[in-house]
């Protein structure tokens, strides 16, 4: 599914090139749970951006789903955010002014999905994720735990092939995060959606499959993990 | 998506009261001036365009030539015999009208006695113009000499209805003509406004002048149809040395011009048209385009300024999807609907400023809700408005990287961005500038007009009309008034001594120059005690004398007119004067007699009884409003029919500068608002900036700044902007005023301090505004800033 080679990126400042990334080639199959592991600094945050195309890297090819899009024009790649990526982020991200039901529903409206099945859907995942009774609530009426769940819903809204998640319980409690990756691997487990995810926590890297660890931009490990954590 | 947009939108507005407050406030007062203003600009444009036959009717005009055949000026009357002529010997002229000025005329029914005012025009007037006529035959209403057409509202005022058909009306106590017809009142913007309608004929039957056919004088508006296909340049082309054809005399060529031009355009200079009122109008539409601007950079400002709280939600919308597009349509959306309550509320505004603003103009401007045009023009400015505001924020905010944005790290490149925002203050400052700057030369010249000595002591003077038996009953009336001690002074003259009414010119005196035949020379006739009344200084002989039988055919020169004419000892010149010879025996200072802005022109006063005004000089010991009564009374127990209208002729030079108060109110009033928006929008900039600043506020505050030190920072960065819009806005403000200043021969100059007041005042002004703001800042508990970080 992702194809990367040579990534490189740096930046250029007086003449001198600082390297965030060198020389990451790795290859991601669907239905992976991969988590990104390293010290600070490392280049962690950057390969994420990469993957999910917020950053372009200074060198190299990356592939997704077979198609080159390391300069993909803006409409395309659009089109990828639409249809096959979902993102969860350290800090939830959600928008303040939309309601629970309106922070789900807001990808849906840019895939312009009709009105009967946007509300299908929406109610399948505020059911499934246990939050109908805050629907109409703001986002800041809600527990961290609870405010990354709803971005996790929002994430999976457009059915996206893959997650991209950058640090998703780096600011939740301990239980709070359990239940996050928990769900992160029934996804996964479940309904085969690829995760990408970055983490400190060696714990939590325990619920994928696979384990890249990172230090100065270089790629010094790549694991498999048998999964010893229970469902 | 486009429901959830504007319920965002909402929300946003909602969260953020006070910067929402400011935008539609601003919006709303920006829009209302414009509004008003555009409102205005149209009312002006559609001069004499309300009638059917408006695109072919036609003024005569004349272009009075030197002896070289140069233009010297254009007029815009023409003689009794043009039309006439015109009519016979050009197929391409259908039919016209000759019409007289406006004169207030005396029309009575018995009960009712009151001055309408008055045109005398030819049947084909109301062919011209397709009043609509509540009563009456449009086509025959003046066919007969006697009759008269009346407005509604002159008919309510003498019969109190308008059912007034056939009803007889006695008409300058001379003569009694029948109402024939009732017109609705005509729209204030026509150029041959009017509130009774009589016929030429009449005129010619009360008067012995008009009949006679008469190429030498130019005293009536011609209007004519042509046919509609005509090439009137070419038309023009064929009317050039027509009138030299029918009075070998004349130096002058007639031409024709478009009626709906004329108000506009009616400014002529070497006998083309060199603008008018059009002026006026492009100003206030530039001043309305101005105003808008300013309270849309107040919302652009404020929008972008704003984007710290959006970033997030930017970012985040981008990795859902949505393109560009999507967040532009967002944004133009929030800034639509802002727009649409500004202009809901501005339209509110509108409604209670209108009363006002007519007042001021002294206009009749309505807000017509049926009027699809102002819908148009509503809904335009909408448009425009929305998306000039919506454009930037929309497209700066839109093109956000979305891993900045996410991390909330978003550095406003500095450079870029911030330059674009600072641009926008000093535009809004720098045209406030200007305004403020134009404001105080206006006053100022208008200052400089009054406290031009008018040569003769207005105050205590007054005047009315010399009409009916008041011209019989002049001496007596004189003797009267003498002696019951309410004025001191009385005098007859064929003129207001505040308004220019006649020239004169071929005057001949021993060893002048063929030029000097060219020469205009203001003219008024009076009798006796002129001077003494109206305290006109006499620098050399003396006024006319009843003493000296010869004074009846003398004449008075003022100090101008001997300077023209190279007189050295001027008095006991004898002097041709319209054809006769007449002995100077006095020479009299100069006065302002016209256009209180024009250096004093050359001036003769002759003896002859023809008059109509009577000049009155109040008894200083006496009580004013108990001389008023005296006059009042004793005018009317010797001229009954009339009603007597005392003027003060310090009101009536007052008007003379109606047109430049009017401009000063405008500049000072739009200068007002444009400050007051620009401040609005300052205000909440730096509030923004201020909040953007807290954490460097704290940090230097745990280091030991000061709350003056702090708060200077913080000003600083605004107070810079407003020194540039400054030093950029006053040379264009000096340009602009100095172009303005030029109209006017007698005109103040233009001094260092009042810009220097101008830059002051904004100065203060704009510290006034960020002071507080910038004092909460600095007032900040450190601990609580920094732990928010």
């Amino acid at each position: 599914m992702i194809d990367l080679k040579n990534i490189e990126k740096y930046y250029a400042s007086k003449g001198i090139k600082h390297y965030v990334l060198r020389h990451v080639t790795t290859t991601i199959k669907q239905g992976e749970f991969v988590s990104i592991m390293g010290p600070s600094g490392a280049g962690k945050s950057t390969l994420l951006n990469i993957l999910g195309m917020l950053e372009e890297p200074t060198y190299g090819t990356y592939e997704f789903m077979g198609e080159d899009v390391t300069s993909l024009n803006e409409r395309k790649r659009i089109e990828l955010y639409r249809n096959h990526i979902g993102f969860v982020f350290q800090a939830y991200h959600l928008i303040d002014e939309m309601t629970v039901y309106e922070n789900i529903e807001a990808p849906l409206l840019y895939k312009k999905i009709g009105g009967s099945e946007r509300k299908s859907r929406i109610a399948d995942l505020l059911d499934r994720f246990n939050i109908v009774a805050k629907k109409d609530l703001f986002p800041n009426q809600l527990s961290g735990g609870q405010q990354q769940l709803v971005g996790i819903a929002r994430a999976l809204a457009a059915q996206p092939s893959i997650i991209l998640a950058d640090e998703p319980t780096g600011n939740l409690q301990s239980a709070q995060a359990e239940e996050i990756m928990q769900l992160f691997q029934k996804l996964n487990k479940e309904e085969g959606i690829t995760i990408i995810q970055v983490t400190h926590s060696e714990k939590n890297a325990g619920y994928g499959n696979r384990i890249l660890h990172i230090a100065d931009g270089v790629v010094k490990d790549d694991v498999a993990v048998s999964n010893n954590v229970k469902i | 998506m486009f429901k959830l947009n504007l319920k965002i939108a909402w929300r946003n507005l909602w969260k953020n009261k006070i910067y929402a407050a400011i935008n539609i406030g601003g919006l709303a007062i920006g829009l209302t001036s414009c509004l008003l203003l555009l409102l205005y600009a149209g009312y002006e444009w559609g001069y004499d365009r309300q009638f059917k036959n408006s695109p072919h009717i036609y003024q005569a005009m004349i272009n009075l030539n030197d002896q070289k055949g140069e233009v010297i000026r254009t007029i815009n009357q023409s003689q009794n015999v043009m039309l006439a002529a015109l009519k016979e010997e050009f197929p391409e002229v259908l039919y016209g009208a000759r019409i007289t000025d406006v004169y207030k005329r005396l029309v009575a029914n018995g009960q009712e006695s009151l001055k309408l005012d008055s045109r005398y025009v030819d049947p084909d007037f109301l062919k011209l113009f397709d009043y609509h006529f509540i009563s009456g035959n449009s086509t025959k209403a003046l066919n007969d000499p006697n009759s008269i057409v009346l407005t509604e509202t002159a008919a309510k005022k003498i019969f109190g209805t308008t059912d007034v058909l056939n009803q007889k009306v006695r008409f300058e106590n001379q003569v009694d003509l029948k109402v024939t017809g009732v017109i609705k009142d005509l729209p204030t913007n026509v150029t041959y406004g009017f509130e009774s309608l009589t016929t030429f004929n009449l005129y010619e039957n009360l008067n012995q002048w008009p009949k006679k056919p008469n190429w030498g004088s130019h005293d009536y508006y011609t209007l004519i149809k042509v046919n509609e296909n005509t090439d009137i340049e070419a038309f023009n082309m064929k009317l050039k040395g027509f009138v030299g054809k029918h009075f070998a005399a004349a130096k002058e060529d007639v031409f024709i011009y478009p009626l709906t031009k004329l108000h506009l355009h009616g400014a002529f200079l070497n006998g083309k048209s060199i603008g008018g009122n059009i002026k006026q109008v492009q100003l206030f539409v530039g001043l309305s385009i101005g105003i808008l601007l300013i309270a849309c950079i107040n919302f652009m400002n404020l929008a972008t300024a704003n984007t710290q709280g959006r970033a997030k939600e930017i970012g985040v919308k981008k990795t859902m999807g949505a393109s560009k597009t999507d967040l532009v349509f967002q944004f133009m959306l929030e800034s639509f609907i802002l727009t649409l309550t500004g202009v809901l509320l501005s339209i509110i505004l509108l409604e209670f400023s209108l009363p006002m603003f007519n007042r001021l103009l002294e206009i009749d401007i309505v807000f017509d809700y049926l009027n699809p045009a102002n819908w148009i023009l509503i809904f335009s400015v909408l448009l425009i408005t929305g998306f000039i505001s919506g454009s930037y924020p929309s497209f700066y905010l839109s093109g956000f990287n979305v891993i900045q944005s996410l991390k909330k790290s978003l550095n406003f490149k500095k450079g870029y961005a911030l330059t674009f925002r600072q641009v926008l203050v000093v535009i809004q400052f720098g045209f406030s500038v200007v305004l403020i700057a134009a404001t105080i030369t206006i006053y100022k010249q208008i200052q400089f007009i009054k406290n031009t000595p008018l040569g003769y002591r207005s105050d205590g003077l007054l005047e009315m009309p010399h009409e009916g038996l008041l011209y019989e009953k002049f001496n007596l009336l004189k003797t009267r008034l003498l002696s019951s001690g309410a004025v001191v002074g009385v005098t007859q003259s064929s003129g207001s001594i505040s308004n220019k009414n006649s020239s004169v010119r071929g005057l001949g005196w021993d060893e002048m120059s063929e030029s000097d035949k060219m020469i205009d020379f203001d003219q008024m006739y009076t009798t006796y005690d002129f001077t003494k009344t109206v305290n006109i200084r006499l620098l050399a002989g003396r006024d006319f004398d009843q003493k000296f039988a010869s004074d009846t055919a003398a004449i008075l020169l003022n100090k101008k007119a001997v300077e023209v004419m190279h007189l050295k000892r001027p008095v006991g010149t004898s002097v041709i004067y319209q054809g006769k010879k007449r002995n100077v025996v006095g020479v009299f200072d100069n006065i302002v007699w016209g256009d209180p802005s024009k250096v004093a022109a050359p001036m003769v006063i002759a003896y002859a009884d023809i008059s109509d005004v009577i000049t009155m000089r109040l008894n200083p010991d006496k009580n004013l409003s108990e001389s008023i009564g005296t006059i009042n009374k004793l005018a009317k127990e010797l001229n009954p029919d009339f009603p007597v209208e005392i003027k003060f002729i310090d009101g009536l030079n007052e008007i003379k500068l109606k047109n430049e108060k009017i401009l000063g109110t405008l500049a000072n009033l739009f200068g007002c608002l444009a400050v007051f928006i620009s401040c609005l929008g300052l205000f909440g900039l730096s509030s923004f900036s201020t909040a953007q600043r807290i954490k460097e506020v704290s940090i230097r505050k745990i280091l030991g700044a000061s709350i003056t030190e702090l708060m200077t920072l913080l000003s600083l960065s605004f107070l810079k902007l407003i020194f540039i819009a400054i030093v950029i806005a006053l040379p264009v403000a000096y340009y602009i005023m100095n172009n303005w200043l030029m109209q006017f021969e007698l005109r103040t100059s233009l001094n260092l301090w009042m810009f220097m007041a101008t830059a002051m005042l904004i100065m203060v002004i704009s510290i006034l505004t960020i002071t507080w703001q910038t004092y909460r800042a600095a007032k900040t508990n450190a601990v609580d800033a920094l732990k928010n970080e």
